[in-house]
C-alpha cells in the first residue's frame, strides 16, 4: 500500500527533519518510488537462510581498561569550539518541554 | 629541469625529492600553481591548504638537509576527501550542515598517509554525506570531469578523482559505501582502489553506512595506489576503529608478478546487463583478451543472487544512514537553527535546513526502513540476501582468482542529465555487491570509449586479497599502456595537462 503524505509527516516527525513548502508532496513521491524499488529483496525473507548484518561475521565490542589516556580528550575549548551555542562549560540548548524559550 | 609536476607520478616525486632533483617545497608550490591554474575549470576542491602544505614540505626538506631518512611517499601532494578530519582544515562533507565544522583532530587514514611523508594540499569536493553518484548533492558546488568539463566526475568522491585526472594531486584519499571511489575513478580515468572492508581505519571518518564504509586511494599509477596502501595499512590495524583488521602487507612486492595460469571470473549475466553500453563491452571484453594473452585462463562464473543486490543496498545503506546522521542535532557542531522555542523544534528546524534534499531522502528512507513493522518486513531481508550475495561471491572465489566487470556501465554523462533520484541509484549496479559483501575492488582505466571519447575503466572484484587485486590492475595497466613509452592508457586529462605546476 502506497505511502500518504500523513504517513510520510509521521516518518519526517520520528526522523526530526521538518519538512517545508511542497517538501511533503516530493518525499511522499519519492519514498513510493524508492520502496518499490526495495520490493526485490522481499523474496529474499527466507527461513532457512540467517541474516549477515555485518561483513565481519565475529565482530565484537571493543572494551578497553576504564583509565584515562593522555591526549586522548578533548580540551574543553576544542570540545566546544564547533557549538552553535554555549554557556560557561557547556552546550546550551533552548527548553527541553513546551514553549518555554531561554532560561 | 622545467618538467611539470602533472607528468610525475608519486612514487617519482617521492624519488626525485630523496636524490635532491627538486624539493619538497617546489613540488608543493607547483601543485598549488597547478590547482590555481585549473581549479576554475575542475573545482575540485572545497578548501585548498597552502599553509598547510607548505609547511609540511618544509618540514621534509628540512629533515633531507639534516640527513634524516625521509618517508616513502615524502613530498607527494594529497588531496583528502571532505568526510576524513585533519586538524587545520574544515570538514564539511559538502554540507551546509558541517560548512562551519573545524576538525578538532585528525583521521587515522589521514594522519598515516601523513606519516608517509604526504603534503596535505586540501579537501576535494563530494556528493554532500557521500550521497551520490555524481557529485552535484554537493552543498557548495559542483565538479566538473576533467576530460568534458561539461560532465559530472562521478561521485561520491568526484572531487578527490577529478582532482587527480586534472593533474592538481598525484594522490587522493576517497571513500567507498557503495562504489564512491570507483566509479568516478572510472569516470575519471584514474586509477581507485575500495580496500577489502576493515583494511583501511574508519577512525576519523564522517560515517554513512557503518557496515559498507570503506577508504581508499586514487592515483594515476596502480603503482602510486600501492604505494599509499602501504602507507594506509603499513602502521597495522587501528585501536581507535572496532572493524580495523590487521592486514598489513607490502603491496608493491608482487605488483609486477606475471598473471600467468591464474583465473580471470566473467559473470555473463553482467554483460549483457540492460543499461551497459557498447563500448564500455567492448571494452572489458578488450580487457579480457589482454588478461588472456598475458596467460590468464578466463572462466565463467555465476553470482546468482545479483538481483538483489541494489535492494539490499538500498535498505541497509539508508537505514545505517540514518542512524548515523542522527548525531546531527545542532547542539554539539552543525548547523543551529536560531531563536526556537524549544529543543524538539530547533533539532527539527536544524536539520531541515542543514542538509540537502538527498541527504533528506536517504534519512528518511531510512527511518521509515527502520520503523515498527516496517524494519522486519525489509532489513531482515536485505540482510539474509546479504547473506547469499557474500556466499556467491564466495563460490565463485573457488573458480577464479579476481573478477572482471565493467566498473560503470556508462562513461560519464553530463550535469543534470539523471535528475531522478532512484535513477540514479541503478548506475551503481556493479559497484553495489562488493560493500555488501565487504570485499574488495578496483577500477582500472582501458583508454577511451570508442563512440563517447570519455574514460572507460573495468573493475576487479577479489576476495580478501587485496595484493591480488593490484597485481591484476597492474597486469591490465601494463597491458593497455603506450606501447613505446609505457605510459598507461590514460594520464592527465588532456585539457588541464601542463597548465601552472612547472617545477622550477
Amino acid at each position: 500500500m502506497a505511502l500518504t503524505q500523513t504517513d510520510v509527516r509521521g516518518i519526517a516527525d520520528y526522523a526530526r527533519i521538518a519538512l517545508e513548502g511542497d517538501e511533503l508532496e516530493q518525499m511522499t513521491a519519492y519514498l513510493n518510488d524508492a520502496v518499490d524499488m526495495l520490493a526485490p529483496v522481499l523474496d529474499y525473507d527466507l527461513p532457512d537462510v540467517e541474516p549477515t548484518f555485518h561483513p565481519i561475521g565475529d565482530l565484537a565490542n571493543v572494551m578497553r581498561e576504564d583509565e584515562e589516556l593522555a591526549g586522548r580528550g578533548l580540551p574543553l575549548d576544542v570540545a566546544l569550539s564547533n557549538a552553535g551555542s554555549v554557556r560557561d562549560r557547556s552546550f546550551r540548548v533552548p527548553s527541553i518541554l513546551g514553549e518555554g524559550g531561554d532560561r | 629541469m622545467a618538467a611539470n609536476f602533472d607528468t610525475l607520478t608519486a612514487a617519482q616525486i617521492a624519488a626525485g625529492i630523496a636524490a635532491g632533483d627538486f624539493t619538497a617545497r617546489e613540488v608543493t608550490q607547483a601543485s598549488l600553481d597547478a590547482i590555481a591554474a585549473r581549479e576554475d575549470a575542475v573545482q575540485a576542491f572545497l578548501q585548498v591548504s597552502p599553509e598547510l602544505a607548505l609547511a609540511t614540505a618544509d618540514r621534509i626538506d628540512t629533515d633531507r638537509a639534516a640527513g634524516k631518512p625521509l618517508p616513502p611517499l615524502a613530498g607527494v601532494p594529497l588531496a583528502i576527501k571532505d568526510n576524513m578530519n585533519l586538524v587545520g582544515t574544515r570538514t564539511t562533507c559538502a554540507s551546509r550542515m558541517l560548512g562551519n565544522y573545524e576538525s578538532v583532530y585528525t583521521a587515522t587514514c589521514v594522519q598515516r598517509m601523513l606519516d608517509a611523508g604526504c603534503v596535505p594540499v586540501g579537501k576535494a569536493n563530494m556528493d554532500e554525506f557521500a550521497f551520490g553518484s555524481s557529485t552535484e548533492s554537493s552543498a557548495f558546488h559542483p565538479t566538473n570531469n576533467p576530460w568534458d568539463t561539461d560532465r559530472i566526475p562521478g561521485g561520491s568522491s568526484g572531487g578527490s578523482a577529478a582532482a587527480v585526472a586534472a593533474g592538481e594531486v598525484p594522490l587522493a584519499l576517497g571513500s567507498d559505501t557503495g562504489g564512491s571511489i570507483r566509479q568516478p575513478a572510472a569516470l575519471c580515468g584514474v586509477v581507485g582502489l575500495k580496500p577489502t572492508y576493515g583494511a583501511v581505519s574508519r577512525y576519523g571518518v564522517v560515517a554513512f553506512g557503518s557496515s559498507l564504509d570503506q577508504v581508499g586511494p586514487f592515483g594515476r599509477t596502480v603503482e602510486d595506489v600501492a604505494l599509499a596502501m602501504n602507507a594506509l595499512v603499513g602502521a597495522g590495524r587501528d585501536p581507535y576503529d572496532g572493524t580495523s583488521q590487521d592486514c598489513a602487507v607490502d603491496f608493491c612486492e608482487h605488483l609486477n608478478d606475471s598473471i600467468e595460469g591464474r583465473r580471470v571470473g566473467i559473470i555473463p549475466a553482467f554483460m549483457e546487463a540492460e543499461g551497459l553500453t557498447p563500448e564500455v563491452r567492448a571494452a572489458v571484453e578488450g580487457a579480457a583478451k589482454q588478461l588472456e594473452a598475458q596467460g590468464a585462463q578466463l572462466v565463467e562464473v555465476d553470482l546468482p543472487h545479483l538481483d538483489a543486490a541494489i535492494a539490499a543496498y538500498y535498505v541497509i545503506g539508508p537505514a545505517e544512514a540514518f542512524s548515523n546522521l542522527a548525531r546531527f542535532d545542532g547542539i554539539r557542531y552543525g548547523y543551529q537553527e536560531p531563536d526556537c522555542p524549544n529543543l524538539d523544534t530547533q533539532s527539527s528546524l536544524s536539520r531541515a535546513h542543514g542538509f540537502g534534499a538527498e541527504a533528506k531522502r536517504r534519512q528518511l528512507l531510512g527511518a521509515y526502513l527502520l520503523s515498527s513493522g516496517v524494519y522486519d518486513k525489509y532489513y531482515y531481508a536485505a540482510q539474509k540476501a546479504r547473506t547469499l550475495i557474500t556466499a556467491d561471491y564466495a563460490a565463485a572465489y573457488e573458480k577464479c582468482d579476481v573478477i572482471l566487470m565493467p566498473s560503470s556501465p556508462r562513461t560519464a554523462w553530463k550535469h543534470g542529465e539523471i535528475s531522478d533520484p532512484t535513477q540514479m541509484y541503478l548506475s551503481d549496479l556493479y559497484t553495489i555487491s562488493i560493500n555488501i559483501a565487504g570485499n574488495g575492488g578496483v577500477s582500472v582505466p582501458l583508454g577511451l570509449g570508442a563512440e563517447s571519447h570519455l574514460p572507460v575503466a573495468a573493475l576487479v572484484g577479489p576476495a580478501f586479497k587485496d595484493r591480488t587485486l593490484l597485481m591484476f590492475a597492474r597486469a591490465l595497466e601494463r597491458g593497455f599502456a603506450d606501447a613505446a613509452t609505457g605510459a598507461p592508457a590514460l594520464t592527465v586529462a588532456p585539457d588541464f595537462a601542463g597548465k601552472g605546476g612547472e617545477l622550477a
